[in-house]
C-alpha cells in the first residue's frame, strides 16, 4: 500500500487535460516583458490571467521601493514577528492599513492565505460560530477548520439562508462571525453586502469581509466593495492579500476593534512563520499609497472591464457573474470544450485561466479572465478578438 | 422507527431527487463519498438542502464524522429533537 495511492484520482485527472503542448494548468511562464505580456510556450502573449487588477508590479517608484529595502535590509528577516521579524518597516505598514481604513488596528501576515487562516482561526473559540459563504476560499474553509469554533455553511450570496441559520443559534448568534468575499474569484460575482450588513445587525453578530479581489478594484479609496457599498462602519474585520492589487505576496486583516492587537499572542499562523521579507513591505507600503490614490487605474480598469463584458455578452457567452468586474468566468458546458477555449486562446497570443472541478463551484469548467488597470485597450481589442476566432471556428 | 426519525428520513429523500435526481434510490447504509460517489460540494450542497427542510443547522465539524446518510439521519434526529425541547 503506498502513501500516494490515494492520489490516483488526481493523476487521473491530470493525465485527462493532456500531455502535449503548454500545461493549461500551473502553465509555465518563460518570462515576464511587463505586468500584461509574457512569454509562454516561446510565444509573447497577453497575459490576462494574473489577478494583476492594479497593474503595480512594474511601476518603477514600487520597485525602486522594493530595490532600496533589499539593498538596505537584505534579502528576509530570517524570523517570525515574535521574534526578530518585527522591523519598523512591518509596523508602518500596520499603521498604513489602519489609517487607510480610519480604524485602530491592523496586522499584516506572510500571505493571504494566512491571514484568513491567521484570523478565523483565532477569533472563533470553543463557544463560537462562524457562519460561512457557501462559495468560500479554500483558506475561509481552513481557517474555520483550524479553530475551536462551530462552522455553519450557508448559501452563496443569500441573506436570508445566512437569517434563518443565524436565527436558530438564538442568543448565540451574538458568538457568530460572518464571513464574505467582496468579489468571488472563480464566477467573479459580488456579495449583496447592504443585505448581508442587514442581518448582521437584526442578530447583533459580527462580520468579516475578505476583499482579496476586490481591494483596490472597488470603492473611492480603493478599500474594497465595503467602501464602495458605504458600509464600512458596520464590518468588524476586513481581510485582504498583497498578491493581486497591491502586487506582491503577504496578507492583512484590519479592524475597528482595538483588541485585534491580541491576536498577535494568539493566532498560529501569525506566530509561527517568518515576517514578509523587507523588500516585499517596502513594495506593498508604495502600493498601497497608489492604489488609495489610484482612481485613475481604477478608471482605466473600469474601461477595460466594461469593453469586455460587453464583447462576452455580444457573442452569447454565459458569464459567472450579471455584474461586470475584474474577473470575466466564462461558464462552458463541459471540460473539454473549456480546454478547447483555454487553447484557442493561447494559439492567438492570449493567457487566460483554466478553471475545472474540484477548484470550481458546481463542479462548474470555467474559462476566467481577470483584467488590469495596465491592459492597453488595443490588448483588450485583441483580448475580444481572440474570442471572435473561437467563435467563428466552433 | 420514531416519527422524528421517519420525517428525518423523508426529509433526506426528498432533498436527495431535489439536489443529486440523477442518483435514483440511494442505500441509506452506503458510505456517501465511496459508494455515492459525492464529493464534498455535492454533500455540503445535499446537507443544506436538509437543513431548510427541517429547519435545524448542522455543523461542518459534525458533518466531518459522518460517513452513511444512516449517520446523517441519527445525527439530524437528534439535533431536530434537541430543537423540539
Amino acid at each position: 500500500m503506498s502513501l500516494f495511492e490515494k492520489f490516483s484520482g488526481l493523476a487521473e485527472a491530470r493525465a485527462g487535460l493532456g500531455e502535449a503542448g503548454v500545461a493549461p494548468v500551473a502553465t509555465p511562464i518563460e518570462d515576464i516583458i511587463s505586468a500584461t505580456e509574457g512569454v509562454i510556450g516561446g510565444r509573447r502573449v497577453i497575459l490576462a490571467g494574473t489577478n494583476n487588477y492594479m497593474g503595480l508590479t512594474r511601476e518603477p517608484e514600487i520597485v525602486e521601493a522594493a530595490q532600496e529595502a533589499l539593498a538596505h535590509y537584505g534579502t528576509g528577516t530570517t524570523g517570525s514577528r515574535m521574534a526578530n521579524g518585527s522591523y519598523h518597516m512591518h509596523q508602518a505598514l500596520e499603521r498604513d492599513f489602519a489609517e487607510a481604513f480610519g480604524w485602530p488596528s491592523a496586522m499584516v501576515f506572510s500571505t493571504g492565505y494566512q491571514a484568513n487562516l491567521g484570523t478565523l482561526s483565532a477569533l472563533a473559540g470553543a463557544d463560537d460560530f462562524l457562519l460561512l459563504d457557501g462559495d468560500s476560499h479554500a483558506s475561509i474553509y481552513d481557517g474555520a477548520r483550524m479553530s475551536a469554533g462551530q462552522t455553519v455553511v450557508f448559501r452563496h450570496n443569500d441573506p436570508d439562508n445566512l437569517d434563518r441559520r443565524l436565527a436558530r443559534l438564538g442568543s448565540n448568534a451574538e458568538r457568530a462571525l460572518i464571513v464574505v468575499e467582496g468579489l468571488y474569484s472563480m464566477l467573479g460575482d459580488q456579495p449583496p453586502l447592504a443585505e448581508f450588513v442587514e442581518v448582521k445587525r437584526r442578530h447583533n453578530a459580527w462580520l468579516l469581509v475578505d476583499e482579496a479581489h476586490s481591494f483596490g478594484v472597488f470603492g473611492e479609496r480603493g478599500l474594497g466593495l465595503a467602501e464602495q457599498t458605504g458600509v464600512l462602519d458596520d464590518v468588524d474585520f476586513v481581510v485582504g492579500t498583497f498578491s493581486k492589487s497591491l502586487g506582491a505576496i503577504g496578507g492583512f486583516c484590519v479592524s475597528r476593534h482595538r483588541e485585534l492587537e491580541l491576536l498577535r499572542l494568539a493566532s498560529r499562523p501569525y506566530i509561527f512563520t517568518a515576517s514578509p521579507s523587507p523588500a516585499v513591505i517596502a513594495s506593498t507600503r508604495a502600493a498601497l499609497r497608489r492604489i488609495v490614490d489610484g482612481a485613475d487605474l481604477r478608471r482605466s480598469l473600469w474601461r477595460n472591464i466594461d469593453s469586455l463584458y460587453a464583447a462576452l455578452n455580444r457573442y452569447g457567452y454565459k458569464l459567472g457573474s450579471g455584474d461586470p468586474g475584474p474577473v470575466a468566468a466564462i461558464i462552458l458546458p463541459d471540460r473539454a470544450s473549456a480546454l478547447a477555449h483555454w487553447q484557442g486562446l493561447l494559439d492567438a497570443g492570449v493567457y487566460a485561466n483554466l478553471m475545472i472541478p474540484p477548484a470550481t463551484p458546481k463542479g462548474l469548467n470555467l474559462l476566467r479572465i481577470s483584467l488590469s488597470a495596465a491592459h492597453t485597450p488595443e490588448q483588450v481589442d485583441r483580448i475580444i478578438a481572440a474570442f471572435g476566432e473561437i467563435r467563428k471556428a466552433a | 422507527m420514531t416519527d422524528q426519525s421517519a420525517r428525518v428520513r423523508h426529509a433526506i429523500r426528498e432533498a436527495l431527487e431535489a439536489s443529486l435526481p440523477e442518483l435514483g434510490q440511494v442505500d441509506f447504509d452506503a458510505t456517501l463519498t465511496s459508494d455515492v460517489g459525492l464529493d464534498s460540494v455535492q454533500i455540503m450542497d445535499l446537507v443544506m438542502e436538509i437543513e431548510d427542510r427541517l429547519d435545524v443547522s448542522i455543523s461542518v465539524e459534525a458533518l466531518a464524522e459522518i460517513k452513511t446518510l444512516n449517520e446523517l439521519a441519527d445525527r439530524l434526529a437528534s439535533r431536530v429533537g434537541e430543537e423540539n425541547t
